[in-house]
């Protein structure tokens, strides 16, 4: 015996079918047209930088997300709690890649020869103060999404029950938003400033 | 006061486990920034945290001491999560006033890692 699936579910599959074959279009029309040392830029880490980079790009995402949920169960709007478990796994997921990754970017910043010694030669300041505040901006990430995340997967519904928890979640996700963005801006402006 | 709720009684989860994971992240963001402070203090502490890095991180030692500190945090969030999710998960805690404790931890974790304020309390 066949089970009628529900009418909802199958545009929804179709949806995303249909956002897989505009990001392959995409990705290939960016492969085939850019310039992609440009893109990267002519140091032999600079593959580094950028797969950090996309993360940290991905990162934005789904800490707006989260943003946005957190604001949704705080004023009492949020409906659906296989979406703010989907939205906080991820959220936590990619914080954990985006710092992984940044360690790994961090070797050549260090390396002899790297941005770090030429900031600190030319403008300690941005190392010590950019730099610096950014990399340990970036670790509080981690645990404030896991923590929101494990309410939400542990607690269920009940997150949309209780206004207590559903404040502190929302708490957690809107943390995670800021120290996201101190480390994004922070990131983004030594990018600028000099490369690994 | 904290209520224990016995198990098989409680229609909803108590708060205890929530709690447990939010105030044991903030211990650990806590934990970072100490031993940011202890690096900038002692050489002895720096060169600690990049022996305990090389232990077991990948690429430690091209990243220095920030790996060794990385792993306190870790180690303290983790394992100061184990403590309070045992302690804590049955449970029913006060969810505003735990919750402001560790929002004032992440808060002092913060200062302390704003370089200047590093500087100032490691008297460099």
């Amino acid at each position: 015996m066949h089970e009628v699936e529900s009418s909802d579910v199958v545009p929804a599959r179709a949806l995303w079918v249909v956002v897989l074959v505009l990001g392959l279009i995409g990705l290939a029309i960016v492969g085939i047209t850019a310039p992609m040392e440009g893109l990267l830029g002519d140091s032999a880490q600079a593959i580094r930088g950028a797969v950090h980079g996309t993360v940290a790009g991905l990162f934005m995402v789904t800490a707006t997300i989260g943003l946005f949920q957190g604001y949704r169960l705080f004023a009492g709007q949020a409906r659906s709690v296989a979406e703010l478990q989907l939205g906080s796994v991820a959220n936590a997921t990619v914080a954990f890649l985006t710092i992984v990754l940044g360690n790994w970017v961090y070797i050549p910043y260090r390396a002899s020869g790297g941005p770090r010694g030429y900031f600190l030669e030319h403008a300690p300041e941005v190392h010590k103060i950019f730099f610096e505040f950014k990399e340990f901006a970036a670790l509080f990430t981690l645990p404030l999404a896991v923590a929101a995340s494990f309410i939400l997967v542990v607690y269920a519904g009940t997150v949309l029950r209780r206004r207590d928890l559903g404040t502190l979640v929302a708490v957690l996700l809107t943390l995670v938003f800021f120290y996201f963005l101190v480390a994004f801006g922070l990131g983004a402006a030594v990018t600028k400033l000099k490369s690994v | 006061m904290a209520t224990v709720i016995p198990v098989g009684q409680d229609h909803e989860r108590p708060s205890g486990a929530a709690l447990a994971a939010t105030l044991s992240a903030s211990l650990g963001v806590l934990a970072l920034a100490l031993a940011q402070v202890l690096s900038a203090v002692s050489a002895s502490f720096n060169a600690a945290m990049q022996t305990l890095g090389n232990c077991w991180m990948p690429g430690a030692a091209g990243i220095g001491p920030y790996s060794g500190k990385e792993t306190v945090a870790a180690l303290v969030w983790l394992g100061s999560w184990a403590l309070l999710h045992a302690r804590w998960k049955k449970r029913e805690l006060p969810v505003g006033l735990i919750g402001v404790v560790a929002l004032i931890l992440i808060g002092a974790a913060t200062t302390i890692l704003w370089p200047p304020v590093t500087d100032l309390l490691a008297h460099r």
